[in-house]
């Protein structure tokens, strides 16, 4: 668990991040978004120590990263944006040093690191030289290195940039993986990847703390109401008009309409819990208008992302 | 820290800057000891006040990567957010160099062995000068590691390393012409002749005191100094100091 309060990081009179508090919770996966040079980085680096803090404070269950460094550096795997890794070395060396810097005892080390090998599926590479290795695999190692120690929170800074999509796959499984005995923390500007994985999001920007919310919740707030998008074969104006008597529909604005498809935007209101979809279904099959298609609209993580960012709509 | 040592150590060696400086020093302790030997006058006392000379450019070579590598890799990093101490990282660097330095040194303990073997002298003054160089080395490594720590381009460490090392050897032709322009500044505003020869005094002795070179001169002479040994090592620990705070002030960093 970590407990991030008011943290303020100031480089001359620009605040890099300004005021920020959330919680991370055990077990859990926090997504953390935010445009270039909105503090992502810097905040990950002082959650981790690597840079203090103006002024706040940061707690690694229950230990302050200032006060009590050892036993909070303890708990936390980090990867930065760069893996730091030492190119001349093999990565079986390179995870031995890693131990030895961490702590890790000689006689659990080689059960660990086993493990850890297999789990991120660098056993093919234990010898060769690091500076040889492709980038998916140097990530990898990456995180091999924050594994290291069993840390029971796992802090990765854009842990899938630069990789294929088969190897990104591969990386959000493992981190999925890992969620379930990791808290992780987890930035990236792929954002279809932070929906996957994450059960939580912060959305910070400009330094400050812009959106934090589970991600449904996050673009419903967004949105106001769920809509559907239905495309159908069949008169239009007839349908729109049978539709809104359907209970839970609010409206059903035409969207296209021309002889082969039409489209109708239907908006509910009321409560969510039942699900309008089978309703609409049934109108339209006594009717004898063929569904081709129905959808939900819920905002896409982008278009909640650029609303929160570019100012449009506060969450 | 060990395991900083072990790394840093062994990195010599998986670059050329281990052979490289290696090769160096022992080109240039067996031509040394060569012109002696064939001479026939071995003194293992000078040719370690010769070699001396050289760490102008051996100690850069061997310091120059130890933090500015770090750096430029993003390597640091890890000192900082693992729970190993900055200062175990530091001391684990300086003690790899020394340790680098320590195997170019079995060139000397050779020749050593050969002179004694042939029947030459190994003195007290040529014991002595031996002792204190190996303080020597480790106070200039000391200072290669400040200069590897303010940035985190290898050469400029190696020229500021170069620097600071080429300086401390011309420090009392410094004190001489320091010392000298005081006294007649003094005069010029009109202080008697006696005391601006005394504030020139004064300032001369006062910086040539700071010659590390000139507290080897006791042992040369079979003297065993060890006020000059505590200055070597004081200003050797002084830089490790400085340079485990230059790292420390890295994360404080509001600039």
């Amino acid at each position: 668990m970590i407990e991030i309060n008011n943290l303020v990081k100031r480089y001359g009179d620009k605040k890099a991040v300004n005021g920020i508090s959330f919680t991370v919770n055990d077990d859990e996966v926090l997504g953390f978004l935010g445009p270039n040079g909105a503090g992502k980085s810097t905040t990950m680096n002082i959650i981790t120590g690597y840079l203090s803090s103006t002024s706040g404070s940061v707690k690694v269950n229950g230990h302050d990263i200032l006060e009590e460094p050892e036993l909070a550096k303890k708990e936390i795997g980090y990867l930065p944006e760069n893996p730091p890794l030492y190119t001349d070395m093999t990565v079986d060396e390179y995870l031995d040093f890693i131990c030895d810097i961490k702590g890790v005892a000689k006689a659990k080390r080689r059960s660990q690191l086993e493990k850890i090998v297999s789990l991120v599926k660098i056993s093919d590479v234990t010898d060769r030289l690091i500076g040889n290795l492709s980038k998916g695999y140097k990530q990898r190692v990456g995180i091999a290195q924050a594994m290291v120690g069993n840390p029971s929170i796992l802090i990765l800074d854009e842990p899938t940039v630069g990789l294929d999509p088969s190897q990104i796959i591969e990386i959000r499984r493992l981190i999925k993986s890992l969620a379930k005995s990791h808290s992780i923390i987890i930035s990236s500007h792929i954002l279809s990847e932070i929906q996957e994985v994450a059960d939580r999001v912060v959305i910070i920007n400009h330094g400050k703390i812009a959106a934090i919310d589970t991600l449904n919740d996050l673009s419903k707030r967004l949105s106001g109401q769920t809509k559907l998008l239905m495309t159908f074969r069949g008169p239009i104006k007839e349908c729109s008009a049978k539709i809104r008597t359907i209970p839970g529909i609010s409206s059903a604005v035409p969207k296209l309409a021309d002889s082969k498809v039409s489209q109708l935007e239907i908006s509910i209101s009321g409560d969510k819990t039942t699900d309008i979809r089978t309703a609409v279904f049934f109108m339209m099959a006594q009717e004898g208008w063929p569904i081709l298609e129905m959808r939900s609209l819920d905002p896409t993580l982008e278009e909640v992302f650029l609303n929160i960012t570019e100012g449009k709509g506060r969450a | 820290m060990y395991a900083i040592f072990k790394r840093e150590f062994l990195s010599y060696f998986r670059s050329p800057v281990g052979y490289v400086s290696i090769a160096i020093f022992s080109f240039l302790a067996g031509f040394i000891f060569f012109t002696q030997f064939s001479n026939g006058s071995v003194d293992i006392g000078s040719e370690v006040i010769s070699l001396r000379s050289f760490f102008v450019i051996i100690i850069p070579i061997i310091t120059m990567g130890l933090l500015a590598e770090d750096k430029k890799r993003g390597t640091d990093i890890l000192y900082y957010t693992t729970p190993i101490s900055l200062f175990s990282v530091v001391l684990g660097k300086v003690l790899a160099a020394f340790a680098l330095f320590a195997v170019m040194f079995i060139n000397v303990i050779i020749h050593i062995i050969v002179t004694v073997a042939s029947g030459g002298t190994f003195g007290v003054g040529a014991v002595g000068t031996v002792i204190v160089f190996f303080f020597m080395a480790f106070m200039f490594i000391s200072m290669g590691l400040f200069a590897s720590a303010i940035t985190d381009n290898q050469i400029i460490s190696a020229i500021v390393a170069f620097i600071i090392i080429l300086l401390t050897q011309v420090l009392s032709v410094i004190a001489d012409y320091l010392g000298t322009a005081l006294t007649s500044v003094a005069k010029m505003i009109g202080i008697k002749a006696s005391p601006a020869s005394a504030i020139g005094n004064a300032v001369r002795n006062g910086i040539a005191w700071l010659d590390p070179f000139a507290k080897t001169q006791d042992f040369r002479l079979g003297i065993f100094s060890v006020s000059s040994l505590v200055f070597l090592v004081s200003v050797g620990i002084l830089f490790v100091y400085l340079t485990y705070r230059v790292l420390e002030k890295k994360r404080w960093s509001q600039a």
